[in-house]
């Protein structure tokens, strides 16, 4: 078995004149966990549709397992699971009652079938809701059971649009916790979040806005990469301050953090300088002032700005 | 072929819990057999009728009595004037009146012709026509019966009889036809629902990664309302035997295997609209309104003999019209499958193009 799970070489999908995924070019490994993020219609659906052999490609190219999306979609179903975005299984079969029906489709049977699926059932935790009905269950263990779903047929590679979307928690950390689970087991995972802290689990993150892949590296890398570039202001009062400091020089963004205001800034000490001077001069009190190491979400943020939205 | 049985014993759970759907299934057949069995009767007798009798005589009575005893009218009152009859016309009260003079008998002593008046409701023209052709029937046996024209031998000995339905019973003309009906209305419209669900409820997301081929998916779908098809029709044909005594005269073999083909036309029809449609409102919609000319222009009520040429050019392309042909020729006459074969065929030429067409354009949609 190769390296390397997932890879595509300048997939392109183009909607008429629309290009909705522009030249991407990504290499996932065996027992990764891909973190692939972007807002509402950057292109991160299209990108997994053609990768799950649904949706043929502009141009391009790209592998799944050993597969070719353009010329084997139908071998890369049978060796990837999906887990989408909406809960689709059905929701008036119950839990063991969809697990045979997609068992049967994968093309498994009989005692192999059964013996998978209480495998299946003990790894997510499903086990006493075996009889439930699917559309009874809630938001977080539906989308466990997608997952198990997804596993039944042992694939190497799975596919998770927005797993995690609109649920709590302690429901999201268990998923995640399965997550990792499957990635030790030598899985590799493609995942779409919108979640900053979620992305931060990942092993390597792609940043796509507009069908362009902005950026692809390793969590802390990419905050590395930013790292001299955030700064914490403790001051008072917070929103005349925060208008105030938009406007210096050298200031590319402000966001509000409770008490704290943190500044995109392209140079740290230069900046620093202005504000305090700024901040005497208007009465805005700093109780303190100090660079801090970027979140994900100050990567995010700083690598959509400036950038034309779609639409 | 595991995926096939699959799909359709899924959809078989899931209807079985669907109680919406299976209710309609069991209720609306035995409904339209209710209401076409005993509610609607296109026969027509006892037409409630006044009677206005100016010459009171033996012979007035006489001609009323033969009217009476006809069974096509009924003498609800004897008016006192000629405007109260009028009114009851007008009012609905009677559908006939049947207005005799004063010198009625005075006349037909005398030899001379007699005038007597049949006042008919024609709002309704069924009932109006078979009031017209009874009263003239009756009177002319009445003018022999009383030696009223001299005995006299006729040149044609002319003997109409009715066969097959001898007793023009309406039952034995509707009830055969229900079975195209509700066929041609519940198969598309569960079919249709039953894939378009799939779509709306996102159940098509998590399938189309699977390695499932569209056809598998299809014939899955379509297995368990082949069953549903054969459910509703051997439901009504043994309603209709046993219940209000249709005898079927033909082969129940060959009943069965044409109403089989019928069946597929209907569950291309239902799949052709799950392609059109978003929604599972907008299938059912869509099969209501392929239904309707179906019922009006396939002969199941109004004989496609009657239609002026255009009208009776669209029954052709209405799969029903051939069905209930079949239908009632293999229940009321006992025709066999070669005697069928001007309707057979084109059924066959119609389940097949219908077939192909939808499978195509549903693995288009599903690509």
């Amino acid at each position: 078995m190769p390296d390397i799970a997932i890879s595509a070489d300048k997939l392109t999908r183009r909607f008429g004149k629309f290009t909705a995924v522009d030249e991407i070019s990504f290499e996932i490994p065996y027992g990764a966990i891909f973190g692939f993020l972007g807002a509402n219609g950057a292109g991160k659906s299209t990108t997994i549709r053609m990768l799950c052999g649904i949706l043929e490609p502009t141009s391009g190219t790209g592998k799944v397992g050993s597969f070719d999306v353009q010329t084997q979609p139908e071998q890369i179903k049978s060796v990837i699971g999906y887990v989408s975005q909406r809960f689709s299984l059905y929701s008036d079969l119950n839990v063991i009652e969809n697990l045979i029906f997609y068992g049967q489709i994968y093309g498994l049977e009989g005692a192999a079938l059964h013996h998978r699926i209480k495998e299946v059932l003990a790894l997510t935790g499903l086990d006493h809701f075996r009889q439930r009905l699917a559309g009874d269950l809630s938001g977080g263990w539906k989308q466990k059971l997608a997952i198990a779903n997804a596993l039944l047929h042992k694939p190497k590679i799975i596919f998770l649009d927005e797993p995690t979307a609109g649920l709590d928690p302690l429901s999201r950390r268990a998923i995640w916790e399965l997550l990792y689970q499957l990635a030790e087991g030598g899985t590799s995972l493609f995942v779409t979040t919108h979640y900053m802290e979620e992305a931060e689990r990942c092993n390597t993150i792609a940043f796509i806005s507009g069908g362009k892949l902005l950026k692809i590296g390793q969590p802390s890398a990419l905050r590395q990469e930013l790292h001299d570039q955030i700064l914490e202001v403790a001051c008072q009062p917070l929103m005349k301050a925060s208008r105030l400091f938009l406007t210096l020089e050298g200031v590319r963004g402000v966001t509000v953090y409770g008490t704290t205001l943190n500044l995109n800034v392209t140079d740290e000490k230069a900046v620093e300088a202005r504000v305090i001077a700024a901040a005497s001069k208007e009465g805005i009190v700093i109780s303190s002032i100090r660079p801090i190491p970027a979140s994900l979400e100050d990567v995010f943020s700083d690598l959509d700005t400036g950038r034309p939205k779609e639409n | 072929m595991r995926s096939i049985w699959a799909i359709a014993y899924k959809e078989f759970i899931q209807l079985a819990r669907d109680r919406r759907t299976l209710g309609l299934l069991i209720v609306m057949p035995m409904m339209q057999l209710m209401i076409y069995g005993y509610g609607i009767n296109t026969d027509v007798k006892h037409l409630p009728t006044y009677v206005y009798d100016q010459d009171r005589s033996y012979l007035s009575r006489r001609l009323i009595n033969a009217f009476t005893q006809s069974d096509y009218f009924t003498v609800k009152m004897q008016a006192r004037s000629l405007p109260e009859a009028y009114s009851a016309l007008d009012r609905g009260l009677a559908q006939s009146v049947l207005v005799i003079p004063p010198d009625f008998t005075a006349n037909l002593v005398k030899k001379k012709t007699a005038q007597v008046q049949l006042l008919i409701d024609g709002t309704d023209s069924t009932p109006a026509n078979v009031a017209l052709n009874s009263s003239q029937a009756i009177v002319s046996a009445f003018m022999q019966n009383e030696k009223l024209i001299p005995v006299q031998v006729l040149p044609i000995d002319f003997r109409p009889r009715l066969w097959y339905n001898p007793d023009l019973k309406s039952t034995y003309f509707m009830l055969p036809g229900l079975i195209g009906l509700v066929l041609q209305f519940l198969v598309p419209m569960i079919t249709a629902t039953a894939i378009v669900r799939e779509k709306e409820r996102g159940n098509i997301e998590q399938l189309l990664v699977t390695p499932i081929k569209p056809y598998e998916l299809i014939l899955g779908k379509i297995i368990p309302y082949i069953f549903v098809g054969i459910f509703i029709a051997v439901s009504i044909i043994t309603t209709m035997h046993y219940l209000f005594v249709v005898p079927i005269k033909g082969s129940i073999i060959t009943l069965f295997s044409l109403t089989l083909v019928y069946l597929i036309v209907c569950l291309g029809i239902g799949l052709w609209a799950s392609t059109v449609a978003d929604n599972q409102q907008q299938a059912s919609q869509l099969v209501m309104f392929l239904a309707m000319p179906s019922i009006l222009l396939s002969g199941f009520i109004f004989p496609t003999e009657s239609m002026p040429g255009w009208v009776r050019d669209i029954s052709y392309f209405i799969p029903m019209t051939y069905f209930l042909k079949i239908v009632r020729g293999i229940i009321l006459k006992g025709m066999g499958f070669f005697d069928l074969i001007d309707q057979v065929v084109p059924l066959l030429l119609m389940a097949v193009l219908v077939i192909v067409f939808s499978i195509k354009r549903f693995s288009k949609r599903m690509a």
